[in-house]
């Protein structure tokens, strides 16, 4: 098997579970965070026994809102990430809520050795917040990104959201506006999307809520890509930017088809097997059961899935086509590169494929091209 | 097992539909022991899967069940159960050809319904004997007294003669049979007489044959018999003859007033018509029986397989669904559009449905069907005439001297507050107003001479749900008539689509294009590209709409834990595509293919 150098870890509790959010994440278990803390603790110690992981280039601590960690809790974690082997470059990313990112914690966390911070900004707009059920204020936010930088912190990104039923355009703009005046590194732009089972989705099939309509949406992202290339961000995938070297490796790593092993309930993990099958495996969801897993000294994994070399090519294309610097042609997929690149989809140059403009808002088309 | 003439009997169950016809046989045929309880499968009588999910008969089953009365006799009570659907109308006629009574079922909560007015019709029009029924007199909503009063009223039988009945609860199913020996009367044939034995329904056994639905009239039909089709002039030897009971059971012959079944190695339906005359080919009968009609079929559709590759078995499938079905016929047809299929010939809409329904159940076929047409009788100016069932196959305008269509004389059924609309929807469709008559019970009876293809274009729905699903609809084909049609023509994506070709008349053609062109646009997805849709008369443009370019698609995140979610959602996008079928650069779906249906 293909050696491991990538990690995720994912911390599946919050205060609140905001209304569009369709993560793996629980409010209300709080009392739950020790127990599973050592669960995970316990985890990726066994998984150091059984797989080729590490030394590891980067680890992804994600939720959930895992800043709602302890400084010991967090340690004890990190502690054995260590013991898997930890590059000294390695990049090693906290995801946080701006209510949490007080001086306090964030000296700890750079201490832990922590350094990057992921800050869930969405927007600064008094309204948008409202809407997305955000417990913290737009000047929260900023507080956040200012105390990160002053205790040190040199890689921070904001979440960002655009596509917000009562922001137009000058209102998301604004927003961007701000947070590239606070100096930001890296930010993540996502579309607000209406996913099955939130509490969004059933407000707007019950016509409580009207979403934007495809045109606005994506005026407010072309006015993020023309703006953040102007401000000298690189645009590096279909919803990420970075200052020039602070792209996010760990993303990129998932981007460029490496594998990664995930632990914590819910986490995926992705393997390369001897005979280039690529393998897929998921860990049991709810909380709950995951601590029991593990407790009985248990694999968490819940089901695994096997892709034969071909599907692995296709999985990867529909992946990489999402990087703007394009992906390698590997030499397949000649018929369908050809009808992309005639429908006005996809360039092909280099021995690369990338998305047009049209690519980009089509992505899924060209995504769904490379599946067989 | 002889049963002497006085003591056989030939009847048929008729009721509007949901008013418990197949309950009831079910009842008869466990209270005379023909099937044991236990055996019993909820409707015995339809056997086809798709009957019994549809809940219609399509083919008529024959049962005989022997009945000891109070009088001490033993009865061969036999039981024919008849098709439910106009499209079936001519076999309905022909399996009353061949009984001597009916049971009446009228719902004790719905009462009478225009249904149950034109089966009465029929079997009068047959000389049937009626025993009438008041079904599901255990629902609380039941009114039995009063549907005993209306059955007087309305179809003149005495109320006195009114059976109360639950199938369901097996009330009544004794009353019911003793009613059927007493009043039925028994078959008049002469034994001795040359054979004459009615067709009623044809059958194909994989290792049989052919199994023919019989009821003699006349005479004695036996094994080894050397028989003569009247009407085909095709001539057998018999191999076998018995009777349902309800699963075939050998006998020694059949003879006057008897019915059953007989197996002379036939090998295709079509030397086996419903409506024939099997007679003694030694000793052959002067005349047939009255009523033949050769069935022809009235509407057409092309047939395509989705996957190319699945032609072949769909030729397979056809030739084996056509041993079974004689008023299907087909014949290899190439769309530019939709490549090689299949222009078949049904008897109606349902047949239609239930031919494509059956092919892609049975047969594993995904298929995409044309909208049906009806047959043109196109007269060319070198005095040539050309039948097209094909929109897409009349010959250039400039060769065409006059197009004749085929005319029914439609018959609607309905209570009387719903006339106007009734009239309205017919006069919309071209329709002639011929007559109309009220008929006691508020049931009006109102005729229409129009063309088929009218009725074939959604009218019976639209019939259905202007009259709340009241109306009932026959029709007959009268003939053929000159009028004034052209060939509307459809482009999509700039190229004609030949499948998506309809005949229409002159002054309606524009206004068609346009309506058929909006549609269309509701029903084709959007593509990469934006797709114009034009309907054009003989190269001239008459409509345009456009399917604007498809705008976004695309997901925000992309991380580790999405991926399997985000491959399994594009990959059963593209499943879904699958049974789009692709012209030119356009993926059209079926439904598309049948817009024109509804274009009101």
């Amino acid at each position: 098997m293909e050696r491991i150098s990538s990690l995720y870890l994912h911390v599946p509790f919050c205060t609140w579970l905001c209304k569009y959010c369709d993560f793996n994440a629980y409010a209300v278990l709080e009392g739950l965070i020790p127990q599973y803390v050592e669960a995970l603790a316990g985890e990726i110690e066994a998984q150091k026994a059984r797989l080729p992981v590490g030394p590891l280039e980067t680890v992804f601590i994600g939720g959930g809102t895992p800043s709602l960690l302890t400084r010991e809790q967090l340690r004890l974690l990190l502690d054995r990430v260590r013991a898997i082997g930890l590059r000294q470059d390695a990049e090693v990313t906290l995801e946080a809520n701006p209510s949490n990112v007080t001086a306090e914690r964030v000296e700890g966390w750079l201490e832990l050795g922590i350094n990057r911070l992921s800050i869930g900004v969405q927007s600064l707009q008094p309204g948008a917040l409202r809407f997305l059920e955000r417990l913290h204020s737009g000047v929260e936010a900023i507080e956040a990104i200012r105390t990160a930088r002053a205790a040190g912190f040199r890689n921070i990104n904001g979440d960002l959201l655009y596509g917000v039923p009562g922001v137009d355009l000058s209102g998301w703009m604004e927003t961007l506006e701000t947070v590239i005046d606070e100096g930001i590194d890296h930010l993540s732009a996502y579309e607000l999307t209406v996913e099955q089972g939130t509490r969004l989705g059933q407000e707007v099939r019950t016509g409580l809520v009207r979403m934007p309509d495809a045109d606005s949406q994506l005026e407010q992202y072309w006015a993020a890509v023309d703006r953040l290339e102007a401000a000298g961000f690189v645009h590096y995938e279909i919803s990420n930017w970075a200052r020039p070297g602070r792209t996010c490796r760990h993303n990129l790593a998932n981007w460029h088809y490496r594998p990664y092993l995930g632990c914590g309930a819910g986490a995926h993990s992705m393997f390369r097997l001897d005979e280039g099958t690529t393998e897929r495996r998921w860990n049991v969801k709810g909380p709950h059961a995951y601590i029991k897993r593990i407790a009985q000294g248990q694999d968490a994994a819940d089901d695994r899935e096997q892709l034969s070399h071909d599907r692995a090519l296709g999985e990867a294309a529909m992946i990489g086509v999402r990087l703007m610097g394009g992906t390698p042609t590997t030499g397949n997929f000649l018929d369908v590169r050809r009808q992309l690149v005639e429908s006005g989809l996809l360039i092909e140059d280099n021995g690369r494929v990338r998305l047009t403009r049209r690519g980009v808002e089509l992505a899924n088309q060209v995504g769904a091209a490379f599946l067989v | 097992m002889f049963t002497p003439t006085r003591l056989i009997r030939a009847i048929s169950v008729i009721a509007h539909v949901d008013h418990g016809k197949t309950t009831l046989s079910d009842r008869l045929l466990e209270y005379t022991g023909t099937v044991a309880q236990r055996d019993m499968v909820e409707q015995v009588l339809d056997q086809l899967d798709l009957e019994r999910e549809r809940g219609i008969t399509i083919k008529a089953q024959a049962v005989r069940m022997l009945y000891k009365a109070d009088d001490g006799n033993t009865y061969q009570i036999n039981l024919i159960d008849t098709p439910g659907h106009v499209d079936f109308s001519y076999e309905v006629s022909r399996a009353l050809a061949a009984c001597d009574g009916a049971v009446l079922v009228v719902d004790a909560s719905q009462g009478i319904e225009a249904q149950t007015i034109a089966n009465v019709h029929q079997a009068l029009d047959h000389k049937l004997k009626i025993v009438p029924v008041v079904n599901k007199i255990d629902l609380p909503q039941a009114n039995p007294e009063l549907v005993r009063e209306e059955i007087e009223k309305v179809i003149g039988l005495p109320a006195e003669s009114v059976i109360f009945a639950s199938a369901r609860q097996g009330i009544g199913t004794k009353e019911i049979l003793e009613a059927v020996v007493r009043e039925v009367p028994p078959p008049t044939g002469d034994r001795e007489a040359p054979l004459r034995a009615l067709i009623f329904d044809a059958k194909f056994d994989a290792y049989r044959g052919v199994v023919t639905y019989v009821r003699v009239l006349e005479g004695t039909l036996r094994k080894g018999v050397r028989i003569l089709m009247m009407q085909t002039g095709k001539s057998f030897e018999v191999d076998e003859v018995g009777i349902f009971r309800p699963e075939r059971t050998v006998i020694e012959d059949l003879s006057a007033g008897e019915v059953g079944y007989l197996i002379a190695n036939i090998r295709n339906v079509r030397d086996s018509r419903v409506g024939d005359t099997v007679t003694d080919a030694a000793r052959p009968a002067a005349t047939p029986l009255p009523g033949y009609r050769h069935v022809t079929p009235m509407v057409f559709a092309g047939l395509f397989p989705t996957d190319t590759e699945q032609y072949q078995q769909l030729k397979e499938a056809l030739e084996k669904l056509q041993l079974n079905d004689a008023a299907l016929v087909y014949e290899p047809e190439t769309s530019a559009a939709l490549g090689f299929g299949f222009r078949c010939g049904f008897l109606g809409l349902l047949h239609m449905e239930i031919v494509q329904e059956r092919l892609e159940r049975e047969f594993n076929l995904t298929l995409l069907g044309t909208a049906p047409t009806v047959e043109y009788r196109v007269k060319l100016r070198n005095g040539e005439e050309v039948p097209v069932d094909n929109p897409d196959h009349l010959p250039d305008p400039a060769e065409i001297e006059s197009i004749s269509e085929p005319m029914v004389t439609a018959t609607i059924v309905v209570p009387s507050a719903y006339v106007g609309n009734m009239m309205e929807l017919s006069q919309e469709r071209r329709g002639q107003f011929l007559n109309m008559e009220y008929e006691p019970g508020d049931r009006v009876l109102i005729t229409y001479r129009m063309p088929l293809a009218e009725i074939i274009h959604d009218y019976y729905d639209q019939l259905k749900s202007r009259s709340k699903g009241y109306a009932s609809l026959d029709y007959e084909l009268v003939g053929f008539e000159e009028a004034s049609l052209v060939k509307l023509d459809v482009l999509v994506g700039g190229s004609p689509v030949d499948a998506l070709s309809m005949i229409v008349e002159r002054s309606k053609a524009q206004q068609q294009g346009r309506r058929l062109t909006e549609k269309l646009k509701t029903l084709i997805p959007r593509q990469l590209f934006e797709v114009p849709i034009q309907a054009a008369i003989g190269g001239k443009i008459v409509a345009r709409e456009t399917v604007p370019a498809m705008r976004k698609d695309v997901t925000a995140k992309c991380y580790g834990g999405d991926v399997t979610r985000k491959r399994k959602l594009l990959e059963k996008q593209k499943e879904g595509k699958k049974r789009l079928k692709r012209v030119g650069n356009v993926e059209i779906p079926q439904e598309a293919f049948m817009a024109v249906l509804s274009l009101d």
